[in-house]
């Protein structure tokens, strides 16, 4: 009997057997479907996640100081430093960023006030952050070097503060702790944050970005909070993370003062939580999958002992031990990979719900839909060899016999 | 055509042994139409068993067609009763879920014939036992005589050596009966070998040849001197 007919007979055994079929796949439909939802949900988690570390610069070293509180005046960081880390020949870009302390910065034109943070960064800052601009241009060199009054304002404090959003060459005043200054805009950039501005409202801080220099001088401060460091290799990062430190220690005359923190740590750190979680889930949500499998061959048992007749009398017309154990291994199979492809499916749709709640993409990969359906036919042919072998050994007088 | 030398076979139930056949020896030559008779439990049906490979004999030869199926394995067996042997039930054996096609198409699916050939070749059968009209029909929407057609059309569809039937009227009226008698007649004048197990002698008069026997031996092997004719008016 060749493989086309096993087939076709298997099918129509199992559609004349609709209802037990069904219940008899349905262990295997809820196990692939269990698992491929939740995989699907958490690669689509952790491509999020990925995406949000992205935007904040993957590779990106932090270099601050260790202990801010122990710290002598000699150890802390200065504008100079960024010269010093610009020689390393693997840094690629780098940006002292400094935010004015005091926390909050008033506007006062042409009416309405925003709680604001004025950071301090300079002409690198574009290469290292994911920010976008609307309208206008970055910080360049000389707005440093002139310590020019320039600033870039987001979106939403634009449309706050003049109800349009390309406010670029208009003045707004920046209140400071020691006093209001005018600042031309320069740029309006994208809203990063928009989801999270519109709920938390003018809770939220706008940010504005200056040149350091203009910064630094208006606090009367001349040191930096932080090092943005990106480097040509992301693979070597540590090592240049290690260099850079003791070149900031050979020059502060320090031991053991900096500290590096690399973003793509985390990031790997992150994902490494919430791979270990998909696992866990998926290997209970496997067990019910072993459940299912068992339930299959229960069914394959009584189809054998139902169909114990039809046996002998397909014995009896020549079929050989093989073709019977064929027709009942291809009818387990069938009936796996068929529970496969509906729970595959089902975890899918599962998968986007979930998704569209979590407000993430759920991902299949063609990789786990062949490996879901290559473990429904390993779980087929292992709950279809017992029930087969037993068809196949059959007295054929015997089968004939039976009632 | 068929051999049987010294043919035993015994039966182990429990502890006690029963002898169902002893040293049985029998000829059956090309073209012959053979009634095995006898009460119940005197044999005949174990013999049909080892004639149709089902059973192996515990001593003594089989040969079918000068081969000595006493020494096949089960593959070979199967291989046997699938081009040689043609079965005919009592119970008639159709598969419930199949039609009548589907059903006579079943032992060339096992010989490995194509599918059109299958379909030829099974309405050519179906055609013989006068059921092509009934090919799409299921086995329960067919009377008895019907279905036992059928399973004659698929005893018959491999072009056997043999048609072994085991009291194929068994479970049919008269009327049916004589149909069925009419078509093994038929089949037999067309060159078929038959041998049919029966106990009724009102069936077994249709035949050649009536071979008896009582509690596993062959007391008499005769010919039938005036065959009754079934009459099978449309035959």
């Amino acid at each position: 009997m060749n493989l086309t007919e096993s087939i076709k007979s298997a099918f129509r055994n199992l559609l004349a057997n609709k209802m037990r079929s069904f219940l008899a796949m349905l262990g295997i439909i809820i196990g692939i479907g269990s698992v491929i939802m939740i995989t699907s949900v958490g690669a689509g988690s952790q491509s999020a996640i990925t995406a949000d570390f992205d935007k904040l610069g993957v590779g990106m070293l932090t270099i601050q100081m260790k202990n801010p509180n122990k710290a002598k005046t000699r150890d802390f960081l200065t504008l100079d430093d960024t010269e010093l880390i610009r020689k390393h020949p693997e840094v690629e870009n780098v940006c002292p960023y400094f935010q004015g302390w005091g926390a909050s910065v008033k506007l006062k034109n042409p009416k309405e006030e925003k709680e604001s943070l004025i950071n301090g960064i300079n002409e690198d800052f574009r290469f290292l952050s994911s920010q976008e601009l609307l309208y206008g241009r970055h910080i360049i060199e000389s707005d440093g070097k002139t310590k020019s009054k320039v600033v870039i304002i987001d979106e939403v404090l634009a449309q706050k503060v003049f109800a349009r959003k390309d406010v670029v060459g208009e003045t707004i005043a920046v209140t400071l702790w020691r006093g209001t200054y005018d600042f031309t805009i320069i740029g309006v950039s994208k809203n990063a944050n928009a989801a999270l501005e519109s709920m938390m409202g003018d809770q939220m801080p706008s940010m504005l970005y200056a040149p350091i220099e203009t910064v630094n001088d208006m606090y009367r401060y001349d040191y930096v909070d932080y090092f943005y460091v990106t480097t040509k290799d992301a693979s070597s990062a540590d090592q240049t993370a290690l260099e850079l430190t003791k070149m900031l220690e050979t020059k502060h005359r320090n031991e053991d003062a900096y500290f590096v923190k690399n973003a793509a740590q985390d990031l790997e750190m992150v994902n490494n939580i919430l791979g270990i979680i998909t696992g866990f889930i998926s290997f209970v949500a496997g067990i019910s999958l072993l459940v299912g499998g068992v339930g299959v061959m229960n069914i394959m048992l009584v189809t054998v002992t139902e169909r114990t007749r039809e046996i002998g009398i397909r014995k009896s017309l020549g079929a050989k031990n093989k073709d019977i154990r064929q027709q009942f291994l291809i009818e387990a199979v069938i009936l796996t990979i068929i529970g496969g492809v509906i729970g595959i499916t089902l975890g899918f749709l599962g998968g986007i719900g979930i998704g569209s709640a979590m407000k993430i993409t759920p991902k299949i990969s063609s990789l786990s839909i062949i490996v879901t359906v290559g473990v429904s036919t390993i779980i087929g042919i292992i709950a279809g060899v017992y029930p087969a072998n037993k068809a196949a050994k059959l007295d054929p007088i015997e089968a004939l016999r039976y009632e | 055509m068929i051999k049987i030398e010294a043919l035993h076979k015994t039966y182990k139930n429990g502890k006690i042994e029963v002898a169902a056949l002893k040293n049985i020896s029998l000829k059956v030559i090309p073209k012959e139409f053979v009634a095995i008779m006898g009460a119940s439990g005197s044999g005949k049906s174990t013999l049909m068993n080892i004639l149709g490979c089902l059973d192996r004999s515990t001593s003594g030869k089989y040969y079918l067609d000068k081969v000595d199926i006493s020494s096949l394995e089960d593959n070979d067996l199967a291989a046997i009763r699938n081009i040689k042997i043609g079965f005919v039930f009592q119970a008639f054996n159709l598969l419930p879920k199949l039609t009548a096609l589907e059903n006579v198409e079943l032992p060339m699916i096992y010989a490995g014939a194509k599918h059109k050939e299958r379909k030829e070749k099974a309405m050519l059968a179906l055609e013989r036992v006068g059921l092509a009209d009934r090919i799409d029909h299921r086995p329960n929407e067919l009377s008895g005589g019907q279905k036992q057609r059928v399973a004659i059309a698929r005893a018959l569809v491999n072009s056997p050596s043999i048609l072994l039937a085991d009291e194929p009227t068994g479970n049919l009226d008269s009327k049916s009966s004589k149909e069925i008698m009419g078509i093994f007649q038929k089949l037999n004048e067309e060159g078929v070998t038959i041998v049919m197990v029966t106990h009724e002698m009102d069936v077994a008069e249709h035949t050649k040849r009536i071979v008896t026997f009582k509690d596993g031996e062959i007391i008499s092997d005769k010919a039938v001197l005036t065959t009754i004719k079934a009459g099978g008016n449309e035959l």
